[in-house]
C-alpha cells in the first residue's frame, strides 16, 4: 500500500542514516575533530562504563552526555569510551588487566575529565585512577546518596547522586495509584551488589510505611526459578521488579532485559524504577531518563572543563527524574490514567509516538529499509522469487477485493509491535478518511463509545484464549449515522512465549440489523395488538373496577353534600367523606395506569421486577372478571423471591394470557370448582417460577405437542398467538414456558424467570 | 314507623363502596349494618330486627341473588334492594321475580337509593305487621276444642245455629253454647270480624 510508493525516498533516508550509525559502532567515541587547531587543544573526557556495550542504560547515558558536551562546551572536545564489564568479568585479576590496559592506551592521550556512569565504575575509577588519569578530576552518575555516604570519595570526585529510596518509595506509590484494590506486593531483586543495595532500600522503604502489604520479596533466586516464581503471581497483585543484574546461580544479566522478562511473564503488573525496561513491558516507575543524567553529569564536566575546582562542587541529584510510564502496558493491564500522580509523563502514547521517538522510528524504517533493499536484491537475482513474490501479491489482492465486495474487511495485528495491517475495505466500513492511518487505535476510536469496552475485551480474550471471539459493535460514521460491524477476531500462538499475532474480519452487519430491528418493530406491534384485543375482551369487568371507586366517589360527594345543606353541619363527617373520595380518586386513577401500561405501545424498557407484586397488580385487573366468571382465585407467594429484570407490560401480558387461558379452560367446570392456583417459588439454579393451574379438562396429548405453534387454538374463537407471543417474549428475558396436564385435573403452565443477577452477569 | 327504628343491612365486597353507602345511608337516619361478605352477614343477621338489605349483586362465593334466597326463610325475611356495577337484564328479573324492591347501577344516585329504602322499610313494616296480626290469629284459633273449630267453619260459612245443630246432629242450645265460646276465645264480638280473620289465616270456606 503505501509502503511501495514511499520506499525510495526512505531508502535514500536510511543510506545517509546507516552511515552515520555505522561511523558511531565502529569506533564508539572518535574524535570528531581531526584537525584540531593547533592553539586551540581539544579537551578530553573519557567515559567509563561499568558494564559492556550491550548494556542499553548506560549508553544512553553516555549519549545524553556527549550530546550536551558538544552542545554546550566552547571548546573542541574529544570523547572517548571504555567499557569495563566490571560484572561479567568479577574475577579478581580483570580489574588490574582493565587498569592496565587503560594505562597503556591512555598514556599519549590524557582525559581532562574521566566519567564514571554508575556505582561499579566509580570505585574502580577511584582505586585505579593514578594508573590512566592521575590527578584527573571524576565525575560520576548512577551512585546512590547511601553509597556515597557510606564511603565518601576523595574531593576531587563529584557528580550526580541517585536516591533509590525515594526512586522506590515513588514507584510503590505510583503501583498503589493505579491498583488501589491490591493486597499483595511481591519486588524482585538479583543477588549483584547493586541488587543488594535494592533489597536493602525496598525493605527499608516497605518497613516504614504505614500500608501493610502480604508481602513477597523474590531475591537472589536463580534466573529459571525467578521466572518460575513470577509465573504464578496472582493477577491482583502489585510486582516491583529492581535490578537483576546476576541471578542466585552467580550468572549475570542485563537488568533492564531480566524486568522486561518478568513483566511479559507476570499475570500482574510489573513496576520498574528504570526507564530502560519502560516499553518493554513494565508499566513503568520512578525513574530518571539516562540521557537526562547523562546531560546532568555533563552541566558538572562543563564546569570543572571551564576551570572550576570539582572540590567546590557538591554532588546533585538530577532534577529531571520523575513518574514515567508506558502507555502500552496501562492499556495492557487496564490501568486507568486518570489514577496517575499528576506530572506523570507517560511514554509510546500514540500520537506522540512519532515526536518523542522520531530516530527509533527512523532508525526502524532503515532496517526495514534495509531489508527491503536486501530482499529487492535478491528477487532481481532470483527470478523465480519474484514471481514467487508476485503471485502471492496477485493472490492477496484477490483474496482482499473478493472480501470487500463480500462488505468484508480482512485485518491483522501484532500485539507486540503494536502494529496494525488492514484492507482498505476496512476503511469504508469504519468510515476512515483516506489520511488516517490504520491504527488499532483510530479503529477503536470510530466504534461507538458505548460499544468500545465490548470491542476491546472481546480482543483481548481472543488475545489470551485460544478460541476466536466474535462481538458486534456499531461503528459511528463520520456523517453521524451508525453502522454494524462483526469483529470477529482470532489469535495464531507463536513459538514458545511468544504473544502471536491477532487477526479477524469485520463483516458489515448493518442490513441484517435493519432487518432484525424491524422484525422486533412487527412483533411488538403484534404483542400490543394482542394485549389490546385481551383488554377488549376484559372492557366490562375493566368498566367495573372503575365504577367501582366511582360509585363510592358519588355516594361519599353526596353525603358530604347532604351534610352541608344541614343547619349544623358534622364538619366531622365531611372531612371523613372528603377524604375517602381523595383516596378512591386515586384507586381509581390506578386501574386506569395499570391499564395504560397494558396500553403502552414501543420500546421495551427492562427494570427490576417483583413478581409477586406483579401477580398482586394483574390480579387486580382481572378481579371482576373472575368473579363474573365465578372463578377462584388463590395465591401461594413465596416471600423472599428473588428479583428478575425485565419489561413489567410484557411480562404482565404474559400473566394476563396464563390467566385468561385458565378461565377459558374452565367454562365447563361446576362453578364450585373453579380455582386458579397461582404459585411463586425459587427455582433450582437461582431463577423464578410462576405456576398457574386449573381445573379445567386439561390438554390432550395431541394438544400438548401443538400448543405453543403459531396459530393453533384450542379455543373457539382463539387466534392461536397468544402462547407464541408469550414464548417470544420469554425470550428477550432468558425465561421459558411450558404448558403440562398437572397432578390432579387440569393444565399447570410453568414460567421460568432467571434472577436479576444471572441476567447481569450475562449482559 | 320512624326512619330510625329501622336498620339497613347493606352487603358488599368492595370496602370502599361499602363504606360510602354506609355512611350516605347513616347521615340520612338509619341505623345500619355492613358486611363485606355474604358469609359474614349470614353468620350475623337479626331477622327479628326491622328494615331491610342493600345487596351486591356481583361477589365472590355467593352472590346477591343467592342472598336474597337465604332471605326468604321464615324469621330472616325482609325486602332487598340490588345494586349492581355490571346490570344486565336476565339477572334484574330474576331479582324483581324474587321480590326484590328495585334494581339499581352503580354510580347509584343518592336520591334513587334512598327513595328505594323508604319504600322497602315501609313494605317491611306492613309485612311485620302483616306477619303479627297472622300469628295472633294462629294463636287464638289454638286455643279453640276441635268441636268449636267445627263451629267455627261453619259460622264463617254463614249458616244459622239451627242449621249447624242438624248438620252436627245434636241440638241448637249445644251450638249456642259452643259459638259464644268460640267467639269469646277469638276475641270478636261480630261474624263479619271472624269471617275477615278466616280469611287472614286463610280456613277455607266450606263449599254450599
Amino acid at each position: 500500500m503505501t509502503r511501495s510508493n514511499g520506499g525510495i525516498r526512505v531508502v535514500v533516508l536510511c543510506a545517509r542514516a546507516l552511515l552515520g550509525a555505522a561511523v558511531v559502532l565502529c569506533s564508539p567515541f572518535p574524535a570528531f575533530t581531526s584537525s584540531a587547531h593547533a592553539d586551540e587543544r581539544a579537551q578530553r573526557v573519557l567515559i567509563l562504563h561499568a558494564y559492556n556495550y550491550t548494556f542499553p542504560a548506560t549508553s544512553m547515558a553516555a549519549d545524553g552526555a556527549r550530546e550536551r558536551l558538544l552542545q554546550r562546551s566552547p571548546k573542541k572536545i574529544e570523547l572517548d569510551a571504555e567499557y569495563l564489564d566490571l560484572v561479567r568479568f568479577s574475577e579478581p585479576g580483570h580489574e588490574q588487566l582493565m587498569a592496565n590496559f587503560l594505562r597503556e592506551r591512555y598514556a599519549q592521550r590524557r582525559p581532562d575529565v574521566v566519567l564514571a556512569v554508575s556505582g561499579e565504575a566509580l570505585p574502580f575509577v577511584i582505586k585505579h585512577r593514578d594508573a590512566f588519569a592521575p590527578g584527573v578530576p571524576v565525575v560520576f552518575i548512577g551512585i546512590s546518596r547511601e553509597a556515597y555516604a557510606s564511603s565518601p570519595p576523595p574531593p576531587d570526585v563529584t557528580g550526580h547522586l541517585v536516591d533509590p529510596e525515594s526512586n522506590f518509595s515513588e514507584t510503590l506509590a505510583l503501583a498503589e495509584g493505579l491498583q488501589p484494590d491490591a493486597r499483595r506486593l511481591f519486588v524482585i531483586a538479583g543477588a549483584a551488589p547493586t541488587d543488594r543495595r535494592w533489597q536493602t532500600t525496598a525493605r527499608t522503604v516497605i518497613d516504614s510505611r504505614a500500608r501493610k502489604f502480604e508481602m513477597t520479596y523474590l531475591f537472589e533466586l536463580p534466573y529459571d526459578q525467578l521466572l518460575a516464581e513470577v509465573s504464578r503471581i496472582p493477577s491482583d497483585a502489585i510486582v516491583i521488579a529492581l535490578t537483576v543484574l546476576r541471578d542466585g546461580a552467580g550468572k549475570p544479566f542485563v537488568a533492564a532485559d531480566v524486568a522486561s522478562k518478568i513483566a511479559n511473564t507476570s499475570k500482574a503488573p510489573v513496576y520498574y524504577p528504570y526507564i530502560s525496561a519502560v516499553g518493554k513491558g513494565v508499566v513503568g516507575g520512578y525513574s530518571e531518563t539516562f540521557d537526562s543524567m547523562g546531560r546532568a553529569a555533563a552541566d558538572i564536566m562543563l564546569e570543572i572543563l571551564g576551570g572550576k575546582d570539582p572540590a567546590t562542587i557538591p554532588p546533585r541529584t538530577n532534577p529531571e527524574t520523575g513518574y514515567r510510564v508506558d502507555y502500552r502496558a496501562l492499556q495492557r493491564w487496564n490501568l486507568s490514567e486518570s489514577n496517575l500522580p499528576p506530572g506523570t509523563v507517560i511514554l509510546n502514547k500514540p500520537p506522540s509516538i512519532w515526536e518523542e521517538h522520531r530516530n527509533l522510528v527512523l532508525a526502524a524504517l532503515a532496517v526495514f529499509a534495509l531489508q527491503t533493499a536486501f530482499v529487492a536484491a535478491l528477487l532481481m537475482q532470483r527470478h523465480r522469487r519474484r514471481r514467487a513474490e508476485l503471485l502471492l501479491k496477485e493472490s492477496e489482492e484477490r483474496m482482499t477485493v473478493t472480501a470487500a465486495s463480500a462488505n468484508i474487511g480482512l485485518w491483522q495485528f501484532n500485539p507486540e509491535s503494536q502494529e496494525l495491517w488492514a484492507t482498505e475495505h476496512c476503511r469504508t466500513l469504519f468510515g476512515l478518511e483516506r489520511n488516517v492511518p490504520l491504527t488499532r487505535d483510530s479503529f477503536l476510536k470510530a466504534i461507538h463509545p458505548e460499544d468500545r469496552e465490548l470491542a476491546i475485551s472481546a480482543l483481548r480474550s481472543a488475545a489470551s484464549g485460544g478460541r476466536p471471539s466474535v462481538q458486534d459493535v456499531r461503528v459511528v460514521q463520520p456523517e453521524g449515522s451508525i453502522r454494524w460491524v462483526r469483529v470477529r477476531a482470532q489469535a495464531h500462538p507463536g513459538g514458545g512465549a511468544d504473544p502471536g499475532q491477532l487477526s479477524g474480519i469485520f463483516v458489515d452487519l448493518t442490513d441484517q440489523k435493519t432487518a432484525e430491528s424491524e422484525a422486533a418493530l412487527q412483533r411488538q406491534e403484534v404483542a400490543h395488538l394482542m394485549r389490546v384485543s385481551v383488554l377488549g375482551e376484559l372492557s366490562g369487568a375493566i368498566a367495573h373496577e372503575i365504577n367501582q371507586p366511582l360509585t363510592a366517589i358519588l355516594s361519599n360527594a353526596q353525603t358530604a353534600l347532604y351534610l352541608l345543606a344541614r343547619d349544623s353541619p358534622d364538619l366531622a363527617e365531611i372531612r371523613e367523606a372528603l377524604i375517602d373520595i381523595v383516596h378512591e380518586d386515586n384507586r381509581a386513577g390506578q386501574v386506569i395506569q395499570r391499564l395504560r401500561g397494558l396500553l403502552k405501545k414501543g420500546e421495551k424498557s427492562f427494570e427490576e421486577i417483583d413478581v409477586n407484586e406483579l401477580i398482586k397488580s394483574t390480579r387486580s385487573l382481572l378481579n371482576s372478571e373472575l368473579i363474573a366468571r365465578g372463578v377462584s382465585l388463590e395465591t401461594e407467594l413465596e416471600n423472599s423471591l428473588p428479583a428478575t429484570f425485565g419489561d413489567p407490560v410484557q411480562l404482565q401480558q404474559i400473566l394476563l394470557n396464563l390467566l385468561m387461558n385458565a378461565m377459558d379452560a374452565m367454562s365447563a367446570t361446576p362453578a364450585a370448582e373453579r380455582l386458579i392456583m397461582v404459585s411463586t417459588r425459587s427455582a433450582p439454579g437461582g431463577g423464578i417460577e410462576v405456576l398457574v393451574r386449573d381445573r379445567g379438562p386439561g390438554l390432550r396429548p395431541e394438544e400438548e405437542a401443538r400448543v405453543f405453534e403459531p396459530f393453533y387454538t384450542t379455543k373457539e374463537r382463539g387466534l392461536g398467538l397468544g402462547l407464541t407471543i408469550c414464548t417470544t417474549i420469554l425470550q428477550a428475558h432468558s425465561g421459558k414456558l411450558s404448558l403440562t396436564n398437572g397432578d390432579a385435573a387440569g393444565a399447570v403452565a410453568v414460567l421460568t424467570l432467571p434472577a436479576q443477577e444471572m441476567l447481569i452477569a450475562a449482559q | 314507623m320512624t326512619r330510625g327504628s329501622a336498620t339497613v343491612f347493606i352487603v358488599d365486597d368492595d370496602a370502599g363502596v361499602l363504606k360510602a353507602l354506609t355512611r350516605l345511608i347513616g347521615v340520612h337516619g338509619y341505623q345500619t349494618q355492613s358486611f363485606i361478605s355474604p358469609r359474614e352477614f349470614l353468620a350475623l343477621h337479626d331477622g327479628t330486627l326491622p328494615g331491610c338489605a342493600v345487596f351486591d349483586v356481583s361477589m365472590p362465593d355467593l352472590d346477591g341473588l343467592a342472598l336474597q334466597e337465604a332471605l326468604s326463610t321464615p324469621g330472616a325475611q325482609r325486602p332487598v334492594i340490588f345494586i349492581t356495577g355490571q346490570g344486565d337484564v336476565p339477572t334484574s328479573v330474576r331479582a324483581m321475580k324474587a321480590g326484590a324492591i328495585d334494581f339499581l347501577t352503580k354510580p347509584i344516585s343518592d336520591e334513587d337509593l334512598l327513595s328505594a329504602i323508604a319504600r322497602a322499610i315501609d313494605q317491611d313494616d306492613a309485612d311485620r305487621r302483616n306477619r303479627t296480626e297472622l300469628a295472633s290469629i294462629e294463636a287464638r284459633l289454638a286455643t279453640l276444642t276441635p268441636r268449636e273449630r267445627e263451629v267455627l267453619g261453619h259460622v264463617v260459612a254463614g249458616r244459622l245455629n239451627k242449621q249447624i245443630a242438624g248438620d252436627l246432629g245434636t241440638v241448637e242450645k249445644t251450638i249456642k253454647v259452643h259459638r259464644g265460646r268460640m267467639m269469646e276465645k277469638m276475641g270478636v264480638r261480630a261474624v263479619a270480624d271472624l269471617v275477615r280473620m278466616a280469611e287472614r289465616a286463610g280456613i277455607p270456606l266450606p263449599q254450599r
